[in-house]
C-alpha cells in the first residue's frame, strides 16, 4: 500500500511541478537565488519539497490535487494580503487616535467639558469664600474639594484671611468669571480661571475692594467628584 | 479513494484563514476610514490651532519694541481681522507717536490659555489667556504685570486672526473691548 502511494504521489508531484523547472535549459535566471553551479535535478528536488506536504495529507486524489494546491495558494496569498492590510490598517487608525489633540477631550466631549467646568468652577468659589462669621462652611468645602498638594497651598494662601478675619470682620467672596478647560485626560483636567475677588470688611470701617484673579487648577476625578489637585499661580 | 467527496483539510483550513483575514481586512479598513473621518478628532485638531493661534497673536498684541515700530505693528496687523484690525489701522499713527515718545519696549509671555468656544462651521472661536507682560521703559526698572485677556477669533484664508481681544472685567466694570498692550 505505502508503495502505491508513494508511486501516485510522485507522479502527482510531477505533474503538479511546473514545465520550466522540469526542463530548465541553460543558466537559471537571475532574480533566483541558485548557485550558478547547481545542477538543474538539485533544483527540481528542491522545488518539489513544499509540495510534499498536502499529498502526504490526502493522498490518492489523482490530478485534481494540482488545482487545489493552486487554490490553497491563491487563498494563502489572499490571506497575507488581507491580513497585512488588517494590520497596516489597525495601525494607521490607532496612529488617528492616538496624538496628543485627540486624547484631550477637552470641548471635544461636551458633556465632560461642562462637567468639569461646572464643578471646578463651583469647587474654587466654596473654598475661596471666607466668611469670619462661618468658618466651618469654607473647612468643610475645603476638606471635601481639595486633595494632595492643594491642601497646602491652599492652606498657606488663606493663612493670611484666617488671621485677620475675626478681626476686621472680613468676608471674602470670589466668583469665577471665566473659566475655560484647557484639558480633558481621563481622570484629570487643567482649568484655567479667571475670579472675582470682593473682599468686605466691616471693622474697622466698613470697605469693600475688588481684586482680580488670574490662576489654573489641576483637577482629578475622585468619588464622583472633580477636585482640586493643584493650584497654578503661575509663580507668582 | 472516498477522498474526493470529503472537503479537503487543507482547503478548509485555507479557506478559514482566508475568511478570518478578511474580516480583519474588513474591521481594518472601518477602523481606518473610521479615525480618519472621525469628527471629534477633527475638532480636536481645529481646536489645537485656535489655541495655538489665540496664544501667539495675544502675545503678538502685548510685544512692541519703540525701536522696531513698523515691524511690531505690521505683526499686530497681521495678527488680527475684523474690527480689530480696522480699529488698529486707524488709531496706528497716534500710537506709533506715543510709543516713539515713551521709548517702551513690551513684552509678553503667555502663561496659560484656552478656547472657551469653538463653532467650526461659523469659523468662530473664543479664547481666555493668562498673561505676563514687561515694560521697560528708559531710566526705569522694567515692571511686571499680569494680564487677563479675553479673545475672540476668525478664521480667515490665511488661518484663524484674532477679530477681539479684551481685558476681562473685574468686579462691575463693564466689559471692554480695546487693543491692549504696550501700557
Amino acid at each position: 500500500m505505502s508503495t502505491t502511494r508513494h508511486l501516485i504521489n510522485r507522479q502527482r508531484r510531477l505533474a503538479a511541478a511546473p514545465p520550466a523547472n522540469r526542463t530548465r535549459p541553460g543558466p537559471p535566471p537571475a532574480p533566483e537565488q541558485d548557485k550558478p553551479g547547481q545542477k538543474p535535478e538539485q533544483k527540481q528536488k528542491r522545488d518539489r519539497k513544499p509540495a510534499q506536504k498536502p499529498s502526504v495529507k490526502k493522498p490518492g486524489r489523482g490530478r485534481g490535487g494540482s488545482v487545489l494546491h493552486r487554490v490553497v495558494a491563491a487563498l494563502g496569498l489572499l490571506t497575507v494580503l488581507l491580513g497585512g492590510f488588517a494590520g497596516w490598517a489597525a495601525m494607521e487608525a490607532a496612529t488617528l487616535h492616538d496624538t496628543a489633540a485627540t486624547r484631550n477631550t477637552a470641548l471635544t466631549d461636551t458633556a465632560r467639558t461642562s462637567e468639569v467646568k461646572g464643578m471646578v468652577t463651583q469647587a474654587v468659589n466654596s473654598v475661596f469664600s471666607y466668611n469670619y462669621a462661618d468658618t466651618a462652611r469654607t473647612d468643610q468645602a475645603a476638606k471635601k474639594l481639595l486633595t494632595g498638594k492643594a491642601v497646602q497651598q491652599y492652606a498657606d494662601m488663606l493663612a493670611q484671611v484666617r488671621k485677620q478675619a475675626p478681626v476686621q470682620k472680613l468676608v471674602l467672596t470670589t466668583t469665577v468669571t471665566d473659566s475655560g478647560v484647557e484639558l480633558i485626560d481621563g481622570d484629570r483636567a487643567r482649568v484655567l480661571i479667571f475670579a472675582d475677588q470682593r473682599n468686605t470688611r466691616t471693622a474697622p470701617k466698613e470697605e469693600t475692594t475688588y481684586a482680580a484673579a488670574m490662576f489654573a487648577v489641576d483637577a482629578v476625578h475622585q468619588d464622583g467628584v472633580w477636585k482640586i489637585g493643584n493650584i497654578d499661580t503661575f509663580n507668582r | 479513494m472516498a477522498g474526493t467527496k470529503t472537503w479537503n483539510p487543507l482547503l478548509v483550513a485555507a479557506v478559514a484563514l482566508a475568511v478570518l483575514a478578511a474580516a480583519a481586512a474588513g474591521w481594518g479598513g472601518w477602523a481606518w476610514y473610521g479615525a480618519a473621518h472621525d469628527d471629534s478628532a477633527g475638532y480636536a485638531q481645529t481646536r489645537e490651532q485656535v489655541l495655538a493661534a489665540g496664544q501667539q497673536g495675544v502675545q503678538n498684541m502685548n510685544t512692541l519694541d519703540h525701536k522696531n515700530l513698523t515691524q511690531g505693528l505690521d505683526t499686530w496687523q497681521n495678527s488680527t481681522t475684523g474690527d480689530l484690525r480696522t480699529q488698529l489701522v486707524q488709531g496706528r499713527a497716534e500710537f506709533e507717536k506715543q510709543v516713539r515718545q515713551a521709548q517702551t519696549v513690551t513684552t509678553a509671555k503667555v502663561l496659560s490659555g484656552s478656547v472657551t468656544e469653538l463653532d467650526v462651521r461659523a469659523g468662530k472661536a473664543s479664547v481666555m489667556v493668562a498673561l505676563r507682560i514687561t515694560v521697560t521703559a528708559p531710566k526705569s526698572q522694567p515692571s511686571a504685570k499680569e494680564s487677563r485677556l479675553l479673545g475672540e477669533l476668525t478664521r480667515t484664508p490665511d488661518g484663524w486672526k484674532l477679530s477681539a481681544l479684551g481685558q476681562a472685567p473685574v468686579g462691575e466694570t463693564a466689559p471692554t473691548s480695546q487693543p491692549s498692550a504696550a501700557g
